[in-house]
């Protein structure tokens, strides 16, 4: 119960003090809204912002299981291949390095303005976490596990699907949560460059150009409940899939056979 | 108004240190006072022409003034620049200025900067669309929009002109795309843009043939003026002389950039060389703009009750805006030289 009441109490308060500086340094409602009238801003006109809401939403997700998928497959392709992880390392780091927004008009010239964009945008920053959480994990995995499982004949396979695999959960869900945070950023980024028509970026931007400040903080606000809801689903994942983490239980994932 | 691609812009920011050091000659009134002027785009382009020519031949110097330039984060921001107090003049669209009193800023234009729309349509080199065939041209064509309010104000009137409705063409909005990359690629039937702006953009590209161009008045769009200059109404009761100071070496710079583009262009140049714009675009841009500068009097600066009452009804009629308030309302000419 505490652990719910405290980010509540935290988010009442950062509203309070947001309210609190735009009455009392007179803010002007086109400069900064009150709280409440961003939160107005959405249920009044949440007819409109619920599609383009699910629209971001359904790019968050695609973008961060594409993301996720490959930040897996490569990382674990990685650790198994040190020639290809010495190879490969520098080119995902120089990939990181590439301002996004410097992306986006070539992906659009390529795959003209679609969700395409839009979902390798966000795969584009979900996957780096990913793979180098991934690759970590598998590289430091402990070595007395490994060799009880030589000693007891188990297989590559095995080994890597009961040892190798639960030694890296916890640095992969530290990089899928990292993810999880900007996949939405990323959604956004996506959404001014490649809509095709209507987006809740757009929205935004539309907002700000006629300078309704409402609207902006509105679907800020929106925006910013995709990204946490998105993070917490990822760790209530986590919880539920790694329960050795909070309990004297071995590294099993729950619907693994005994024996 | 985003009529210029972000990534130059994101470039020009850059060049802002390029500013440090550009003093005029050693002309110094005995009382200086200092004034911050917040330009529309968040990067330097060759429509701060005048005002660097005005650094650059000591003419804000002559007046008691020094003017630091600085860039917003955003298009929208300049209005909030000047409302906060961290600019007192401002470099705007007269339809940012018309959202802007819609909001209830207290803001007032006191010059035009551009007395003409030069705001069109743009299509690839052999399309053979014109001002003519437009109206069979257009529909279900992809348009290509900055999501800038000038655009927004325009584009229905164009459409209304072709007897089409919204749904019947696709307007696709990317603030941060390059719309001449996108037309000449064939992602979008339509570019839009200023003419000054578009034209030095498809000549820089090295792409054969002509751009094809349908000025927005040939096709229904009122004939107003785009850009002014706009101060609160807080500073211009309080400072009127500063603001008439100001305009008075701003109008000295346009007229001698206007009468000498080249070597204007040229200071544009070498004030913001980091600004991303090559030497030959800022040429071609401001001697592109220099016709735009005067009406048909041959006045520079001069606001109508008319250009206002037309763009504040075109607004209406678009939704941009709830009211149409008097004229006065947008502007006063007090300030002019």
């Amino acid at each position: 119960m505490r652990n719910v009441l405290i980010p509540i109490v935290s988010l009442v308060v950062v509203g309070l003090l947001w309210q609190a500086i735009v009455v009392l340094f007179h803010v002007a409602p086109y400069v900064a809204p009150r709280p409440l009238q961003a939160i107005q801003a959405v249920t009044q006109n949440w007819s409109s912002l619920w599609p383009l809401t699910l629209g971001t939403i359904r790019e968050t997700i695609y973008g961060f299981f594409t993301g996720a998928g490959l930040g897996v497959g490569l990382g674990v392709i990685m650790a198994k291949v040190p020639v290809l992880q010495r190879s490969v390392y520098p080119v995902l780091v120089t990939s990181q390095a590439v301002p996004i927004i410097a992306l986006a008009s070539p992906l659009v010239l390529i795959f003209g303005f679609s969700v395409v964009v839009m979902v390798i945008i966000v795969a584009w920053i979900v996957f780096f976490p990913v793979t180098v959480n991934v690759v970590d994990g598998l590289s430091h995995v402990d070595q007395d596990f490994l060799n009880l499982a030589r000693v007891y004949g188990a297989s590559r396979w095995r080994t890597f699907v009961h040892i190798e695999v639960p030694a890296t959960a916890s640095p992969l869900f530290s990089g899928l949560k990292i993810g999880a945070t900007y996949a939405v950023t990323g959604a956004v980024i996506g959404e001014l460059a490649a809509s095709s028509g209507t987006s809740l970026a757009l929205y935004q931007e539309h907002a700000n150009t006629n300078l309704n400040a409402a609207g902006v903080y509105g679907t800020t606000l929106l925006m910013t409940v995709i990204g946490i809801s998105w993070f917490l689903l990822v760790v209530l994942a986590e919880v539920a899939l790694t329960p050795w983490q909070r309990r004297s239980v071995a590294r099993r994932y729950p619907w693994s056979r005994r024996g | 108004m985003r009529l210029r691609s972000v990534s130059v812009a994101l470039a020009g920011v850059l060049g802002l240190s390029s500013m440090i050091g550009l003093a005029g000659p050693a002309q110094a009134a005995a009382k200086t006072t200092t004034i911050t002027f917040a330009y529309d785009f968040p990067g330097p382009d060759f429509e701060l022409t005048p005002l660097v020519v005005a650094q650059k031949l000591g003419y804000f110097s002559a007046a008691g003034l020094k003017v630091n330039v600085v860039f917003p984060p955003d298009t929208s921001t300049t209005t909030k620049m000047l409302t906060t107090g961290k600019a007192q003049i401002g470099f705007l669209t007269t339809t940012d200025m018309g959202v802007a009193i819609n909001a209830g800023a207290p803001i007032l234009s006191v010059a035009n900067y551009s007395m003409r729309n030069n705001w069109a349509l743009f299509a690839k080199p052999g399309s053979g669309v014109t001002a003519a065939n437009l109206k069979t041209r257009l529909k279900g064509k992809r348009i290509f929009s900055y999501g800038d309010t000038w655009t927004e104000a325009m584009l229905p009137f164009v459409l209304r002109h072709a007897g089409l409705s919204t749904s019947q063409v696709k307007v696709i909005t990317a603030p941060t795309g390059n719309d001449l990359n996108y037309l000449l690629a064939g992602k979008v039937d339509f570019s839009t843009s200023t003419t000054n702006y578009e034209i030095p953009g498809f000549v820089g590209s090295g792409t054969k043939g002509k751009l094809v161009q349908i000025l927005g008045t040939a096709v229904g769009a009122p004939d107003v003026p785009i850009w002014v200059y706009a101060v609160t109404r807080g500073y211009a009761a309080t400072h009127g002389a500063t603001v008439k100071a100001f305009l008075s070496a701003l109008k000295r710079a346009t007229v001698w950039a206007a009468k000498n583009p080249v070597a204007a262009a040229a200071d544009f140049t070498a004030a913001y060389p980091k600004s991303g714009y090559t030497p030959a675009y800022n040429k071609m841009g401001w001697q592109l703009t220099v016709p735009f500068l005067t009406n048909a009097q041959g006045q520079y600066f001069v606001q109508t009750n008319a250009q206002w009452t037309t763009l504040a009804t075109a607004l209406k009629s678009i939704k941009l805006i709830s009211s149409v308030p008097a004229a006065s309302s947008y502007y006063t000419n007090k300030f002019l030289p």
